[in-house]
């Protein structure tokens, strides 16, 4: 689990886009990390969004992920 | 059978923990109402006004009057937030473009939908509305409410909220429309401690899922719709407020194939209620229903006079596939060749009934956006079993899931990718063999592709060969 936040972090940090689809940060994980399960980065995922270091951005219809504070604020662009 | 909680259920007492008096919300009168204007100039609106039917601008104009007399305590946002949101829709019809931006990080800890964030890019002008979010809510199964539920609600909305929603969401949430980022904590302890609903789904994840009245009043329906929704809400908790989804996923439940929540156009996987053995048929009440000592259609229509009942032009003749006839004064029905179209049972509800046998048919794929795009659902599974605790629709539920989230694109519904990926593709992800039942009619059914290995002798096909004898 751990492994696979610091991955989700790493990709999140060093990527130039703030928001991320689901599908990418999975995409991401499994090209450092092959063998890691979708279900097991998605409780990643909602581990990071539950101690706060990540955050759901969503438009209405689809839901995005990004890290807290950085390009993320309450107001959409 | 009664109804039995499935858990322990707090009686909601709306006299116990109302928020406003009788006076507080009767605070306005005819008189008042019809010399009000709101602080904006709203020709265009005062126009929808004038036509035959009820009109939301009347509604509206309603809420702000009654926001204007109360107390200033006695509302937590704006007090203009109704005139606001009606000064801004005059603009946008007279800009022809919204002014609404939606979107963002507002939500409730914890979960990933239920609240969608909506800004005004007015702020300066229409200040109460700089912050408008939506709240879904997610209805009880069928909509069972009573009026001490819907009372509680609307206070919570009135005193929290803007007051204005709109009953009800596609989805069937109520939607509560405007409020502030600040209330939206508040509100979703309101909701889930004291009145014990949860908020609904929205984003990329289960949308709040719909069923029909179902066995609560309706004696066609051929599985428990209600009960099997409560299940599956339950069960997928997860799935429905941590989007990780590539898209939205709707699950719908009818009872029988009249279709009251109209599943089969409006939900990624549709369950509708069927039956395999035969339609049961009492003989006795089919000649009451041709002496006309029966109204037809269960008296829907008898408002008029239609004439004499005449079954074979009202049934008969109207039979999909022509598998009723009259021999010997009873009616004979070829059930092999039955559709489950529930015409006849429609009509003759008291001769007919669907037989005993019951359980599901699943379909995968609709979808009805608003712009383009709209698609009916394609059957996948002519029938299965639906009883507790549901284990074999659970199973399916998760190989399409596991399959979608694996090759879906980022916002691509189900739908969207069996049409990319094939129905074979898909059928062989589940599993399940090609059944006569996905033909639609014979030699038009474009689902057929051949693999090698299917073929006796298999082929050998070198594509430059080819080329070189037929250009492209």
């Amino acid at each position: 689990m751990e492994e696979l936040k610091k991955a989700i972090i790493e990709f999140a940090e060093s990527s130039k886009k703030t928001k991320f689809y689901f599908k990418d940060i999975e995409k991401a994980v499994q090209k450092v990390n092959p063998d890691a399960k979708m279900r097991e980065i998605k409780k990643a995922c909602t581990a990071l969004i539950n101690d706060g270091t990540m955050i759901y951005f969503s438009t209405g219809s689809s839901t995005m992920y990004g890290l807290k504070g950085r390009g993320m604020t309450e107001d959409p662009e | 059978m009664a109804f039995e909680p499935k858990e322990l259920q707090k009686e909601i007492k709306y006299e116990e923990i109302r928020i406003y008096s009788d006076a507080e919300l009767n605070n306005y009168t005819e008189e008042e109402l019809k010399n009000f204007k709101i602080k904006h100039d709203i020709p265009d609106l005062d126009d929808l006004e004038k036509g035959p039917w009820p009109s939301f601008v009347a509604d509206a104009k309603q809420g702000a009057l009654h926001r204007r007399k109360l107390a200033d305590d006695r509302m937590l946002i704006d007090r203009d937030v109704i005139e606001d949101m009606l000064g801004q829709l005059q603009i946008s019809f007279d800009e022809g473009e919204t002014h609404w931006k939606h979107g963002g990080i507002v939500g409730v800890f914890g979960y990933g939908g239920g609240v969608i964030g909506r800004y005004s890019d007015l702020p300066e002008k229409y200040p109460s509305i700089a912050h408008f979010h939506t709240v879904r809510v997610a209805q009880p199964s069928s909509k069972f409410y009573d009026s001490n539920f819907l009372r509680t609600v609307c206070d919570l909305w009135e005193y929290r909220g803007s007051g204005l929603m709109n009953l009800h969401g596609s989805t069937g949430d109520l939607v509560l429309l405007g409020t502030t980022t600040e209330q939206l904590e508040p509100i979703f302890f309101e909701l889930t401690h004291e009145m014990q609903v949860d908020i609904g789904g929205s984003g990329s994840n289960l949308r709040t899922p719909e069923c029909c009245i179902g066995k609560a009043r309706c004696e066609w329906s051929c599985y428990d719709t209600q009960d099997l929704c409560y299940e599956l809400t339950q069960y997928y908790q997860d799935e429905l407020h941590r989007p990780a989804f590539p898209y939205k996923f709707k699950f719908k439940f009818d009872g029988c194939p009249n279709g009251c929540v109209a599943s089969i156009a409006r939900s990624d996987m549709s369950f509708i209620g069927t039956w395999r053995d035969d339609i049961r048929i009492d003989q006795e009440a089919v000649k009451a229903y041709i002496a006309g000592e029966v109204v037809p259609n269960g008296g829907a229509h008898k408002g008029r006079d239609w004439g004499k009942f005449d079954i074979q032009k009202e049934v008969l003749d109207l039979c999909p596939t022509k598998c009723m006839w009259m021999e010997d004064g009873e009616l004979k029905i070829d059930n092999a060749e039955c559709t489950r179209c529930m015409h006849c049972i429609s009509v003759m509800p008291k001769a007919l009934r669907p037989g005993t046998d019951t359980g599901v048919t699943i379909l995968c794929g609709a979808k009805a956006p608003i712009l383009e795009g709209a698609q009916m659902a394609t059957l996948i599974v002519p029938f299965m079993k639906a009883e507790p605790p549901y284990d074999n629709i659970k199973e399916f539920i998760e190989k399409v899931w596991e399959w979608w989230m694996e090759e879906g694109k980022n916002r691509e519904r189900l739908g969207e990718l069996i049409q990319r990926a094939t129905l074979p593709k898909f059928l062989e992800v589940l599993e399940l063999p090609a059944m006569p039942q996905y033909v639609k009619e014979p030699r038009s059914n474009p689902y057929i592709l051949w693999k090698e290995e299917d073929v006796p002798g298999g082929w050998s096909r070198d594509i430059k060969d080819y080329r070189a004898r037929h250009k492209r």
